[in-house]
């Protein structure tokens, strides 16, 4: 019986460990954060606005997608649970339209008019360029493309990288089809399915499998290959700049809304201010490798500047169909896996 | 009434028993324990009603999503298949060469050779194609060897390696159990009758395990059914890549997806119950058992185990570790911020075992003493909740949450995300409940009733101590299989509330693979120990 009752007391004093840190936390001014940017990314800027402002933020983190279903659901049943919501991308914003309230005009008037909702309901608060990401031992810089549609090259035949299923692949294909028209865009992505590309799970897979030269090129958001750099120096994995223009380097946004029908609006929109000072831009760009949206910012030492107009940033709301559409075109030409 | 019959028979046995004896009469009528036990069904098939009530609502057209899931539904089929195949047969064999033979070092190897089942299968896949790439454990050995390293390491191949080596537990560990309170006597007898160990092992030993194999195999087909991270990260194109990529722009088909998961599940296990069979195996348990002498065979056995704990362990640990180093190495980790997320791993998973446990044993009581269709349907719920992704039985419960009066306060509570892993995985609890069920024989009840008329007494001197072995491992599987749940626990625990799994997928997925290597070689410690200290140590033969 010793076992039986050592596992019974393990078991009640789990309990209490897990209940006592499940209902930690006080009564004082805090907001609520769904976060579909992971806590190494966003965590240590938070700790900050802690500090500074005496506020709590209490944070959900969980992928971008799944987090948008829950405050839908959430809207659906008629309860508030998340005060603010990050996402990695404007895809989702799109998605929750109408369970995001309006941001206050100043808070929308510190960033780039190109990086923010026209309707005014989400901000950007960090810039993700793409870029075509190549391993250095096995591709000669001559070789890569100025335009991601001269990628369409039997030169690349079955060494392109791509994450079809992902986020800002999507929103590139988004921005494609915003700049260059349907036809053209369903006619990149069949050429492109036919040169037979590598399929991954999402960027940081693409960038890894370039560093290690299971593909020679990758599609992906640029800050990436920093964090690899980060993590290992020595990798082969580098990123190459489509020309300025090209829909290949599309700046893709991650972006910040307060949800329709908070109490703590004054509290959220305190926090995503906070996120566009120059303490939380320079966060942005230095600890994260990613663009400062707010003007004046500069990028960290290693990661090239970008002119905003030269970037085509999307505008979902001028699209029909959004997300959906561009999802259908990416499983049409067989990309989607 | 036949009690004093029984007992008079049971007696009359003598101290053999009567294991083979069919259940009474008086036992196949149904009790309240039925209700109760259809109770704990109806709540283990609230995901799939959910699923089932949103194809319905969303209509979505069927030639269209057909043609969407056709291929992945024949992919998914393919790997499950192979996978517990090769699971069932890796499975046997280590736990036959464990167990009953005179290996060198079996007891090590027995607690070795589980913990393949203790990595989250996504950073296990990403860690073992890191080992692929160069500076990385399988691309020097192979260089050193003078072989030329695969470029890649995708596609059904690899899914199937990857995905054998991380489950072939769940068929050793009820085979081991099996193995080790089966008597030898009866294969001696045979041997001596001239039948050689071949024949031996095929007509006296693999009848008495085939259900354990089963059961296992049947755990391993759909825990692949469910599986998302790996399969994703190997490039492999599953009926699960469809549920998620349209969970948010194309719900009809996402849920079509998840439906089609419950048809396979609800198919495979009909089979296994067929398969099985209404035969109660031997209860009787072992005096002493006589090794198999191995002989020259011991190096081929002794390669064997190391061969399946390289794939499942060495490989992913050795690049977890080059991950972790290189970070500790710069400063990169902060090992306080784990402390909390571990104590809320190994608290939350103690719970939910035993909360499992408790949920699961009125449906293997009814299963294994009254037989029917109606446990039987019980059962195949709860089997079914493994089948389906954590993502969907994490969004079916929140969902129902929310909208039903009354339940609001569940959202968002720890209650809730015990529940979510209660039904997910009250499957893995399942099969050695009712092994614990049937440790109880029918006359040493009947005598227990004579000699002691308090119920709760009876149950704590005579019941609890019969099952305890049977109860301990089910539990284990549930608490192993919690410690490294992911995508329900993203979505249902308390704001707040991280584990050891949602630290590693947050590191993973963003690229922080020092922090990622630390909190996964942390969570092997502390998935090891738990089941040394909670469920070897107290069973295992000294």
């Amino acid at each position: 019986m010793t076992t039986s009752r050592r596992l019974l007391a393990l078991a009640t004093g789990a309990t209490i460990a897990v209940t006592a840190s499940a209902c930690g936390g006080d009564d004082g001014d805090s907001i609520t954060l769904y976060s579909g940017r992971s806590d190494g990314l966003i965590q240590p800027i938070i700790d900050r606005f802690e500090d500074e402002s005496g506020i709590d933020v209490d944070v959900k983190y969980g992928d971008t997608a799944d987090l948008a279903l829950l405050i839908s659901e959430e809207a659906a049943a008629g309860r508030v649970e998340a005060d603010v919501y990050l996402s990695q991308s404007p895809g989702a914003m799109g998605f929750l339209d109408e369970n995001l309230a309006q941001l206050p005009q100043e808070t929308l008037d510190l960033v780039d008019p190109a990086t923010r909702d026209d309707d005014g309901r989400w901000v950007g608060v960090s810039g993700r360029q793409r870029v075509l990401v190549y391993n250095s031992d096995n591709v000669d810089p001559a070789d890569l493309p100025d335009s991601v549609f001269d990628l369409i090259d039997e030169r690349w035949r079955g060494q392109i990288g791509v994450a079809g299923g992902n986020g800002s692949f999507q929103d590139f294909v988004t921005a494609m089809r915003f700049t260059e028209g349907e036809d053209v865009t369903a006619q990149w992505l069949s050429d492109l399915d036919d040169l037979d590309p590598v399929a991954y799970a999402n960027n940081n897979a693409i960038v890894a499998a370039v560093g290690r030269g299971e593909v020679e090129v990758g599609l992906v958001n640029h800050y990436y290959n920093y964090r690899a750099l980060a993590e290992d120096p020595g990798v082969a994995s580098v990123n190459h700049l489509f020309a300025a223009g090209d829909p290949g380097g599309t700046l893709i946004v991650t972006a910040a809304a307060i949800i329709d029908g908070t109490d703590k609006a004054d509290f959220a929109n305190e926090f995503i201010q906070f996120l566009l000072s120059a303490e939380g831009q320079e966060y942005f760009a230095e600890e994260t490798f990613e663009y400062p949206l707010v003007p004046g910012t500069p990028t960290a030492g290693n990661v090239p500047e970008i002119e905003f107009d030269d970037v085509g940033s999307l505008d979902l709301d001028e699209l029909e169909g959004g997300l959906e559409r561009t999802r259908e075109l990416i499983a049409d030409a067989g990309l989607e896996s | 009434m036949s009690d004093l019959g029984t007992v008079r028979a049971a007696t009359a046995a003598g101290a053999d028993g009567d294991a083979r004896r069919p259940a009474t009469r008086s036992e196949t009528a149904p009790g309240p324990l039925s209700f109760v036990g259809l109770a704990i069904g109806a709540l283990f098939a609230v995901p799939a009603a959910y699923i089932v009530v949103q194809v319905i609502s969303l209509d979505a057209p069927f030639a269209e999503t057909w043609e969407e899931i056709r291929g992945p539904l024949w992919r998914t089929l393919q790997l499950a298949a192979l996978v517990s195949a090769t699971a069932a047969f890796i499975g046997t064999l280590l736990a036959w060469v464990t167990v009953r033979t005179d290996l060198p070092f079996r007891r090590a190897w027995r607690v070795a050779l589980v913990l393949p089942l203790v990595l989250p299968s996504f950073v296990g896949a990403g860690a073992f194609i890191a080992g692929i790439a160069p500076g990385g454990i399988i691309f020097e050995v192979l260089q050193a060897v003078g072989l030329t390293p695969p470029r890649r390491f995708r596609g059904l191949g690899a899914s199937w390696l990857v995905l054998s080596a991380f489950t072939y537990p769940y068929v050793m560990l009820p085979v081991s159990a099996r193995l080790a309170s089966l008597r030898t006597s009866v294969e001696e007898s045979a041997r001596m009758l001239g039948c050689s160990a071949r024949q031996a092992f095929f007509r006296v030993v693999f009848p008495e395990i085939r259900p354990a194999i089963l059961a296992g195999a049947l755990l391993v087909f759909l825990y692949t059914l469910s599986e998302f991270g790996a399969v994703q990260l190997l490039g492999y194109d599953t009926l699960t890549r469809v549920i998620f990529a349209t969970r948010q722009a194309d719900r009809a088909v996402s849920f079509a997806a998840a439906a089609a998961l419950l048809v396979m599940a609800i198919a495979v296990v009909t089979a296994e119950r067929r398969l099985r069979g209404r035969a109660v195996p031997d209860q009787r348990t072992a005096g002493t058992q006589r090794p198999t002498e191995l002989g020259w065979r011991k190096v081929p056995a002794t390669l064997t185990c190391a061969a399946a704990l390289t794939v499942g362990l060495v490989i992913p640990v050795t690049s977890l570790s080059l991950w972790a180093a290189r970070g500790i190495r710069d400063g990169a980790v902060a090992f306080g911020d784990l402390v909390q997320p571990t104590i809320n791993t190994a608290g939350v998973a103690l719970v939910t075992a035993v909360v499992t446990v408790i949920v699961v044993l009125p449906i293997a009581i009814e299963t294994t003493r009254r037989p029917g269709r109606l446990p039987t349907i019980a059962a195949g719920a709860v089997l079914g909740g493994f089948a389906i992704p954590g993502l969907v039985i994490a969004l079916a419960l929140a969902v129902i949450a929310l909208n039903a009066t009354g339940f609001g306060w569940l959202y968002q509570s720890l209650a809730l995300l015990i529940l979510g892993y209660v039904v997910h995985f009250g499957s893995q609890a399942l099969a050695s409940t009712e092994q614990a069920v049937r440790a109880v024989p029918g006359r040493v009840r009947e005598q227990a009733r004579l000699l002691e008329p308090r119920p709760f007494r009876r149950a704590a001197h005579v019941d609890v101590p019969l099952m305890r072995p049977g109860l301990v491992a089910g539990g284990g599987l549930v608490m192993l299989a919690t410690l490294k749940e992911l995508p329900a626990t993203l979505l249902l625990a308390p704001i707040g509330f991280s584990t050891l799994a949602t630290e590693i997928w947050s590191g993973f997925s963003e690229g922080f693979y020092a922090e990622t290597g630390v909190a996964s070689l942390l969570l092997i410690a502390v998935s090891a120990s738990l089941t040394w200290l909670l469920v070897l140590r107290p069973t295992m033969r000294r």
